[in-house]
């Protein structure tokens, strides 16, 4: 199956699930009528037309002419491990922000990025992180005054 | 005698060492920005945002203005030294800088691209302060069906410039619409599919949206492979265009500017779509059209121009009316509502000291990025020097500690993530970002608009037909719609498709 086919059918069929889920629950909150249009009235027809529109790309792959794709998902082999890291270290991030504090997280995630996902020397990955830890600490929580948290070790 | 006054009363405005500063802060922080490939100002804009919240409206908005035509200035740096644009917005300057640059002619080519921006963002501001006024007291007759037309227009220009197919588009837009229906609904007060969370009581946050959408998943595009750039480390010297290089390069500036300015009014990626517009005008009257792509500096002249003008055009939209024009005015708008300031044509008149402090800012901002570029263009090229290794982790804290320092909440960088996430995977199955981000950002208004004028009309869908102004967007929506099956406005957008493909807007 070609490519352009197969990427089609998969966000057909993921819009169509978000289209019936929309119309499905604006109908637990007022839809009201077209005189007088309630707060349901936008997500239920709104999830109906993507619904639609989503039927309507998925017969498209069956019997229409859509945009060929041609590049690869991914430009290199490698490529998702750097993508699944950074996401991760997002993820990380935001978990361990309250717990860790903000100056010692910022250090571990740049840490681990500039050391993995397109590998550094140590000393290099230790100096950026250093001074990007205390330059955001700084910057954000001594000048900017944002209140960051400061974890359990209080810094 | 009334521009005039109000002209001292923006200056009285900007005078003032805050004003000054801010201003400076934001034309130094676009062209930064600008400099920097994979952090636009979209990017830029929301980051800063949250910083904004104690100094007032008039301040916030002069800094976050700066930073948008700031960014259209140093993005064209990066096009020439490197090959590669800061903005998408200046693609088409690596076409005939970079040719320039590679026989020596770096500084003639940033030169011209500094003093063309200029020149065109004199005469878009000017643009902007004769045009605005007298649009924001033709708004005034707008009722809900014109508002939600016009919105509803808006979209469908995206919608016909988006690359690929028309109704992939469509379909973000509606997801769009539908996500901007999270929250209490305005009118009844109804809390709908929030499920208890908090932070969405108030709808999705465009912050979170954007700096997802945007910073997150270009930066995750970004890391599949390393990039490769190749910096032109002979010294820069020269700057100044020589006599010859301005007998070529005036009429392609002033050009350039009134169609920037022009398209900038309408929505959508007005600098990307002006800079190629000026370019491929620039090479159909040329008497040399062979020399354009090997280093002529009419290439770099024009579009330069174009891109800088067209920021100022996309001021009017929001204005005159209240609406934004692509997602960098978006975030404005959003500064506007975060500072009390309800966005609309009453605007000018019940806010001059904001709209004239903002236009005369934009007249000392271009001077000051004059300044800035010229004699500082070492030290952008140092900035350049970083590798992206070292880069990313960086832009990705600055998105995190951005959306975080928001509200204090958690559950808005996990929605920034989410939206990377979508936005990443979304750009590979071949979407646009562009309708999606309008339509969030416009869908409650568009939904307020459109549930009163059903009851205006007692449930009748045909008084947005009935109405005349409304009827003529209803009208043109739907040939931009259908222009696909339309031979003549599909091959237009064949064209215009090729031009905007990859902007953020």
């Amino acid at each position: 199956m070609d490519k352009a086919k197969r990427y089609n059918r998969i966000s057909a069929v993921f819009f169509l699930g978000v289209g019936i889920f929309f119309s499905l629950y604006a109908r637990s909150v007022e839809i009201g009528t077209w005189n007088e249009p309630g707060p349901g009235f936008l997500p239920f027809w709104g999830g109906i037309v993507l619904a639609a529109m989503s039927m309507g790309l998925l017969l498209l792959t069956f019997w229409g002419r859509l945009p060929s794709i041609t590049q690869p998902f991914f430009p290199q082999s490698d490529s998702w491990k750097r993508v699944l890291a950074t996401f991760l270290a997002l993820i990380a991030y935001n978990l361990m922000l309250s717990p860790l504090g903000f100056t010692l997280v910022t250090f571990l995630f740049v840490a681990f990025l500039v050391r993995f996902v397109f590998p550094q020397s140590w000393t290099r990955t230790l100096v950026v992180a250093v001074l990007s830890s205390l330059a955001a600490r700084l910057l954000f929580v001594d000048f900017l005054e944002t209140q960051l948290p400061r974890g359990f070790f209080g810094f | 005698m009334d521009i005039l006054s109000h002209v001292l009363l923006g200056a009285q405005i900007l005078f003032t060492p805050t004003n000054l500063f801010f201003c400076f802060l934001g034309v130094l922080m676009g062209t930064l920005v600008g400099v920097l490939p994979g952090l636009g100002p979209t990017a830029a804009i929301a980051l800063l945002l949250p910083n904004t919240f104690h100094v007032p409206p008039v301040t916030a908005i002069i800094m976050l203005a700066g930073i948008y035509y700031g960014a259209m200035y140093g993005g064209s740096t990066t096009s020439i030294l490197v090959n590669i644009p800061g903005e998408a917005a200046s693609v088409i300057t690596c076409l005939d800088g970079y040719q320039m640059a590679q026989k020596g002619r770096a500084g003639p080519a940033l030169g011209i691209a500094a003093f063309g921006s200029f020149i065109a963002g004199t005469i878009s501001v000017l643009g902007l302060m004769l045009v605005a006024p007298p649009l924001a007291k033709f708004a005034l007759a707008f009722r809900p069906p014109e508002y939600f037309s016009l919105m509803l227009m808006g979209i469908a220009i995206l919608i016909y410039l988006a690359s690929g197919s028309i109704l992939k588009a469509l379909m973000m837009a509606v997801f769009g619409l539908l996500l901007g229906t999270i929250g209490m609904d305005a009118i009844s007060g109804t809390q709908r599919l929030t499920f208890g969370v908090l932070e969405l009581a108030d709808g999705i946050g465009l912050i979170p949206a954007i700096m997802g959408l945007f910073g997150v998943a270009e930066v995750i595009s970004n890391v599949e492979a390393e990039i490769k750039r190749e910096l032109i480390t002979a010294k820069v010297k020269n700057l100044l265009p020589n006599r010859q290089d301005w007998k070529e390069s005036f009429w392609p500036i002033i050009r350039g500017s009134l169609l920037g300015f022009f398209i900038g009014i309408l929505p959508g990626p007005a600098p990307v779509i002006s800079a190629f517009t000026s370019y491929a005008v620039e090479k159909k009257i040329s008497k040399h059209p062979e020399k354009f792509g090997t280093g002529t500096i009419v290439g770099v002249a024009g579009p330069e121009a174009a891109n800088n003008s067209a920021t100022g055009g996309a001021f009017i939209p929001l204005f005159t009316l209240g609406i934004p024009a692509n997602s960098v005015i978006a975030i404005l708008l959003g500064a506007f509502m975060i500072h009390g300031i309800q966005p609309g044509p009453m605007l000018i008149s019940k806010y001059p000291d904001l709209f004239w402090g903002t236009i005369m800012s934009m007249y000392l901002g271009n001077i000051m990025l004059l300044i800035l570029n010229l004699p500082l263009i070492g030290l952008w090229v140092k900035v350049l020097k970083v590798p992206y290794p070292i880069l990313f982790p960086l832009i990705l804290l600055f998105c995190l500690v951005g959306v975080f320092s928001l509200n204090y909440s958690n559950i808005e960088v996990a929605l920034m993530i989410g939206f990377g996430i979508f936005g990443y995977l979304a750009r590979k199955f071949q979407f646009e970002m562009a309708p999606l981000v309008l339509a969030i950002v416009i869908g409650p208004m568009m939904e307020n608009n459109l549930r009163l004028a059903l009851t205006i009309s007692q449930g009748d869908p045909a008084i947005f037909v009935q109405k005349p102004i409304s009827a003529v967007f209803i009208v043109i929506s739907i040939l931009l719609l259908i222009s696909p099956l339309l031979p003549w406005l599909g091959k237009r957008r064949k064209k215009l498709q090729e031009q905007v493909e990859g902007e953020e807007v």
